[in-house]
């Protein structure tokens, strides 16, 4: 600190315009400098969990107002018995998957794995409903997971059939 | 001066909270328990400022320099 008063007289061969940057320590964590940069991941903390409050916030006053749309998903005749389609409910960005496990009867969940948000694929042969991520399966009737990482079922989406066509009209709330 | 710790220490335990809470908040938001998402996130924002404050006294702690 001293010098900084002095005029120092530099070597021809180092007078670079660099040679008053002083290096030293400049890396080094100090107690403070450590305490300042926990100091401001928490700021991060803060900030990156409000957007998940608004979006609660935004879900908890739309609830009443907001039935689901009643949606067509397919014709019952282009789905064999045994077979899964993908779909797209309620918006277009959920992607879905409808599986026709018996004559008359459906199930629809919204397929993004309850894990990461792998897409869940219809197992045909295990009738199962598999993640491919993590190897993750559910159950097709109840959407429950069963083995692998997820821990929770998948969203359950409600189906309808009237006339020969099938019709998605909502999604199951948790009961957990 | 002894060197002291705490504020590192405590420090530390904020920050382990503030994940506890990230955690939790985007869980419970798929789960669709959207009040608790609103307290853990309030609570995260809440203990930002408890850092800074232990930050503030703790700061010239740290004797010797
Ligand atoms: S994302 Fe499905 S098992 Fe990991």
């Amino acid at each position: 600190m001293e010098d900084n008063n002095k005029r120092v007289t530099v070597r021809e061969q180092d007078d670079n315009y660099t040679h008053n940057i002083v290096r030293l320590n400049e890396r080094s964590l100090d107690r403070r400098g450590f305490m300042k940069t926990m100091v401001g991941a928490a700021g991060l903390f803060a900030i990156s969990t409000l957007p998940w409050g608004g979006l609660a916030a935004k879900q908890l006053f739309a609830k009443e107002e907001n039935p689901f749309p009643k949606k067509k998903i397919a014709d019952v005749a282009t789905l064999a018995k045994g077979e899964a389609m993908e779909f797209h409910y309620p918006s277009e960005h959920e992607s879905a998957l409808i599986i026709r496990v018996g004559e008359n009867e459906y199930k629809a969940y919204q397929n993004a794995c309850t894990h990461l948000k792998c897409p869940v694929f219809w197992g045909k042969e295990e009738k199962e409903l598999l993640c491919p991520c993590h190897h993750g399966k559910f159950d097709v009737m109840t959407g429950k997971p069963v083995a692998g990482p997820p821990r929770r079922p998948l969203p359950e989406i409600t189906v309808q059939v009237e006339n020969g066509v099938i019709y998605a009209t909502g999604v199951k709330p948790y009961e957990a | 001066m002894k060197r002291s710790y705490v504020g590192v220490l405590l420090l530390c335990l904020v920050v382990l909270m503030n994940i506890i809470f990230t955690q939790y908040a985007v869980n419970f938001f798929y789960a669709q328990k959207y009040i608790n998402v609103i307290l853990l996130s309030l609570g995260n924002v809440g203990l930002f400022p408890i850092a800074w404050l232990i930050y503030k006294k703790e700061k010239n702690q740290g004797g010797v320099r």
